[in-house]
């Protein structure tokens, strides 16, 4: 029990861990804000109808999805600079991140996007709207509030995530555990580790469930109020949402 | 009845020596193997009340979404007001605005309420100011009965009240026409007349419009021209109450046979 728990360790150890906070959640901040929007810009060009452009955000989205993070990491840390490209920890940890979770993000809102009824830009449209103005009054506004609880569970995924990036020196939780591991000779600076991940994963996986139930609830075999199909929901919510191609002439 | 609407009726027709607003040349459209239209032919003149009615699949509720562009034909012409829909210079969203359209499922925006939804589009493609834009949303809910509504989401409006609100929004464009594409099938049978009423006001104001309708009420009382489609293609035209009355055509016979 002392080798993961030992008092006079934890309480260094806690003391040094929260010091890296304010880098761990700079990286998530920077990786979620970028990830996200480059998921929108994928999902949007994905979706757009210039076909060579569709094709192209389609491989990108399998590409990434199906690469691991760890690999990334590690080919922009140490890959990149043999191409003369050198950049820092924490620029190639914010860029992984955002090339592997826009990748990610790019389904979530294309799936958000297709579920909004198609007589939703038909109107937009029948008033004069441009494509992009039917997109960006009607059909996102309505979309993010879909992709509201598949995004909380990404950001999850992401928080996790950044454990990956010890192996590119990014002075992030468990690479500090770790070193402190082999000063004290003692596993309780993971356990601490170990408590604050679950610190902040927790509360928002309690806040994905919330939202999800909600959602259950608002609509006890009714039809929701847009007029989106169960099975455009269920599509939605899969947690694989992959492999889906966008149907032919979707172009706005 | 006197109408609600003068003031929303521009004045003249926008091509000077003509009367003539929306003109179909020769129409076809297809999905795939499916030819839903196959050379419709039809003239619109300003003020005109056009209902059509026909069987479902025959192609009218095609023909209406076509008006607009919101369908690509395959072959022929859509002429509003002088103007190419599908010529090489022309801006369909430009054309769009001057066609109000009303759809069966209202398609009101659910995230913004009765106000905001009549306001977007003058604001968001007019570019009219916040407070302009008010003004005229909240004249329009008004004349369709819905000043107190101006606050309530779409979910928390009835059927009549949303295809009310979906009615101002088109008009808040300050359309030439409007098109209404089976505008009373999605309601409740009592809520039926109250939209009917505002349609009925506004072909009352000098609105031209075009109307796909099951309700021969309506086709009788407002209606200017009634046109019977069947199989993608116009099978009969005329006048409402003498059609009604005695209509030519054996197919045209055996539908009002069972409608009315």
């Amino acid at each position: 029990m002392n080798a993961f728990f030992n008092g006079e360790i934890f309480k260094d150890s806690l003391w040094l861990l929260v010091q890296q906070l304010p880098i761990v959640i700079e990286v998530l901040v920077l990786g979620l804000i970028c990830a996200w929007t480059w998921g929108l810009i994928l999902s949007l060009i994905r979706l757009s109808r210039f076909r060579p452009l569709r094709y192209l955000a389609g491989a990108y989205i399998d590409v990434f999805r199906g690469l691991p993070l760890l690999l990334l990491f590690i080919f922009i840390y140490y890959g990149l600079p043999h191409a003369g490209i050198k950049l820092n920890e924490l620029t190639s940890g914010v860029l992984g991140l955002t090339l592997c979770y826009g990748a990610y993000s790019a389904e979530i809102f294309r799936a958000g996007i297709q579920a909004i009824p198609k007589g939703q830009t038909e109107a937009a449209r029948s008033l004069g709207m441009t494509g992009g103005q039917a997109m960006r009054y009607v059909i996102l506004p309505q979309a993010v509030k879909l992709v509201v609880p598949p995004l909380t569970n990404e950001f999850i995924a992401m928080i996790k995530d950044t454990a990956l990036m010890s192996v590119i020196s990014v002075p992030e939780l468990l690479f500090t555990a770790k070193e402190k591991m082999g000063v004290v000779a003692n596993s309780t600076p993971l356990t601490v580790a170990a408590l604050i991940y679950l610190a902040f994963t927790i509360p928002l996986i309690r806040i994905a469930a919330m939202m999800e139930n909600r959602r259950r609830k608002s609509k006890p075999g009714g039809k929701p109020p847009s007029g989106i199909t169960p099975e455009a929901e269920k599509k939605l919510f899969d947690s694989d949402i992959a492999g889906q191609v966008p149907k032919g002439g979707e172009g706005w | 009845m006197s109408s609600k609407f003068k003031d929303d009726v521009s004045p003249l027709p926008a091509v000077p020596g003509t009367n003539t607003m929306i003109e179909l040349v020769n129409v076809h459209k297809s999905f795939g193997h499916l030819d839903v239209l196959q050379g419709i032919n039809l003239t619109v003149t300003k003020g005109e009340v056009v209902v059509v009615i026909g069987p479902s699949g025959s192609g009218k509720s095609t023909m209406l979404r076509c008006i607009n562009g919101l369908e690509p034909i395959q072959k022929g012409k859509v002429i509003i007001e002088g103007e190419d829909l599908h010529g090489p210079r022309t801006d369909p969203n430009k054309i769009r605005q001057r066609i109000g359209m009303v759809f069966q499922s209202f398609n009101l925006f659910p995230h913004k309420n009765a106000l905001q939804n009549v306001m977007m589009a003058p604001m968001k493609v007019q570019r009219k100011s916040r407070a302009e834009a008010e003004r005229i949303a909240r004249d329009l809910l008004d004349q369709v009965g819905l000043a107190d509504k101006a606050q309530a989401l779409p979910e928390e409006l009835s059927g009549g009240q949303q295809q009310r609100v979906a009615i101002a929004r088109a008009l808040a464009m300050k359309p030439d026409m409007m098109l209404f594409d089976e505008v009373t099938s999605a309601l409740d049978p009592e809520l039926v007349a109250e939209v009917l009423g505002v349609m009925q006001s506004l072909a009352e104001s000098g609105m031209t419009m075009v109307v796909v309708t099951h309700e021969m009420g309506f086709a009788r009382e407002v209606g200017s021209r009634l046109i019977f489609m069947d199989g993608g293609v116009v099978v009969e035209e005329g006048d409402p109450r003498e059609m009604i009355a005695s209509p030519k055509e054996p197919r045209t016979q055996k539908f009002l046979s069972m409608v009315l």
